[in-house]
């Protein structure tokens, strides 16, 4: 039974798996150009929300604006978030140290 | 006569009367250059005072550029990381001042396209010698806004604990949960090859992914049990079977909640020998699932995981059963509102192939954040073996942790 359950849960993912690459097979090379620019406002509100999920949240004034930007990079990794959101980060961080 | 005289006192007068125009005409003269000198005098002075401007100008002007240069060159380069020292006493021994590690983290960023990602990992062993190892080495290539392939050695992105929480400054209690130690039931690191991001909704939910193919873990044995699973991130595919796997997360920030579903799945075998000459016996099969979650509700900061790592019966290996480790923590914390001070509890278990290893564990924690990313703690583990007869030391451990 436990090993079932196992099975299941395997297959399961797997099949998220598949459907997730074919997914960006299908859409997420295209080039997006539209906004590529960061905003504020709405890297505020990614930092609020995001910016404690695993740790306390850094204070801005602790680096400078290139020190942001390679953290905000790594976090991009690390958290899962999209390269709109990691500017944004970027801008509010930037406009806050 | 009175016309001989009338024409000199004409000429005498003609000549007093021009003799006065000249006088005047040169007083008129001298403030003329009078003036003239002044405003050569000033416009000297402006040159001067010009010059100088012109100089700062060129000055700044060469400061404005580094500082341009400074925050947008094509490379970034970035030294963060952490560090811990502290005191550690274990029931059953000495205690002992350590020096827990310091694990610095180099960033190397190409423009918006590339970031290499380093962490080393110095310790001192009891011998006192110092150690260093690669933590983590990637090079990072954002493909897209929603894709970033990573390949070299990384950190297990299965669960949470062993990628996001181990670094000490962001870890709430002194010690990892047991079973989230090295080489324990959740698996550390691994070399190979991933592609990792995350999709934002509409709905402002968010989804993120981290999948990997690499050389998966190695078993030992001892005698004819398997004693230990090795997930440091080999260097050798021994059991020549790739591990496939991943975490799928999604983040309700509305809800302050994450959750995260793991698997990995593929092939492990027994090493015996010393290294450089490893043996492999016959590969069977090797399976990973996890879930973890964190929450944040009313201020408390509540996360919690689930892992097993399992290995399938092998009738030619030296240890032909099959087994798994499987371990578990809850844990909680509270920073008690307009002070620096934080109370932390967290309990779980570990469960081996191995009774002996087997640990329940309750750990209560007390924190004092001098900055979010320097914390003070103490922490107090109690530890228990629950098989009959076997026993499981506590431990007390004063720490320091500084992450930068
Ligand atoms: C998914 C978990 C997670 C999230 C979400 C997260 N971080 Fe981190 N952060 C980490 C980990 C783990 C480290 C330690 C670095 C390491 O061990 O590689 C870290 C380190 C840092 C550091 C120290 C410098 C460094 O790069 O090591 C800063 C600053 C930081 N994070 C800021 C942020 C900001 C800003 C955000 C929001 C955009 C964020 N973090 C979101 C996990 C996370």
């Amino acid at each position: 039974m436990k090993t079932n359950l196992f099975k299941v849960y395997k297959t399961g993912l797997a099949s998220l798996t598949v459907i997730v690459g074919l997914s960006f097979l299908n859409t997420g090379f295209a080039e997006e150009k539209a906004d590529t620019k960061g905003d504020f406002a709405r890297g505020a509100k990614t930092w609020v929300e995001n910016c404690v999920r695993c740790h306390n949240v850094r204070d801005p004034k602790e680096l400078r604006d290139d020190q942001w930007i390679t953290t905000s990079f790594h976090m991009r990794i690390r958290a899962g978030l999209t390269g709109q959101q990691t500017r944004d980060v970027i801008k509010f961080l930037q406009s806050s140290n | 006569m009175k016309t001989k005289l009338t024409s000199l006192a004409c000429f005498i007068g003609l000549a007093i009367s021009s003799n006065t125009m000249a006088q005047t005409e040169i007083e008129k003269l001298r403030s003329e250059v009078d003036a003239l000198n002044k405003k050569a005098q000033e416009w000297e002075a402006y040159q001067s005072v010009k010059q100088k401007m012109e100089q700062d100008v060129s000055l700044l002007n060469d400061k404005a550029k580094e500082w341009e240069e400074w925050k947008a060159p094509k490379t970034l380069v970035h030294l963060a990381g952490f560090a811990d020292v502290g005191y550690t006493d274990r029931q059953d021994q000495t205690g002992s001042f350590s020096f827990g590690g310091f694990s610095p983290i180099f960033h190397y960023q190409f423009a918006d396209q590339f970031m290499l990602e380093a962490e080393l990992e110095f310790e001192i062993t009891e011998a006192g010698k110092s150690e260093a190892s690669i933590g983590y080495l990637t090079i990072d290539w954002f493909v897209n806004d929603y894709v970033a392939l990573v390949a070299g050695k990384f950190l297990s992105p299965l669960g949470q604990f062993r990628q996001n929480i181990h670094p000490s400054w962001i870890n709430k209690l002194a010690s990892a949960p047991t079973g989230f130690g090295h080489d324990q039931a959740a698996p550390n690191a691994d070399v190979g090859f991933m592609a990792r991001g995350g999709y934002l909704m509409q709905s402002n939910n968010s989804f993120n992914y981290a999948l990997y193919i690499a050389n998966g873990p190695t078993l030992e044995a001892d005698g004819s049990e398997i004693d230990m699973i090795e997930t440091p991130g080999l260097g050798k595919d021994g059991d020549g079977s790739k591990t496939v796997g991943g975490r799928f997360g999604m983040f309700f920030p509305d809800s302050k909640f994450e959750f995260g579903l793991s698997f990995a799945t593929g092939k492990v075998s027994v090493r015996s020998g010393t290294s450089p000459n490893y043996s492999y016996d016959a590969s069977r099969s090797y399976d990973v699932a996890g879930a973890d979650f964190n929450w944040r509700p009313a201020g408390i900061d509540l996360r919690g995981e689930f892992i097993q790592q399992e290995y399938g019966a092998e009738s030619s290996s030296v240890a032909p059963d099959s087994g798994q480790w499987q371990a578990w923590y809850l844990q909680a914390a509270y920073r008690f509102s307009g002070t620096n001070w934080e109370a932390v509890a967290r309990i779980g278990e570990y469960d081996t192939p191995t009774n002996s290893k087997d640990v329940e564990q309750i750990t209560l924690g007390a924190n004092y954040l001098f900055a979010t990313n320097l914390v003070g703690k103490l922490s107090y583990e109690f530890n228990d073996n629950p098989n009959a007869g076997l026993t499981a030391a506590d431990r007390v451990l004063v720490q320091l942790a500084y992450g930068f």
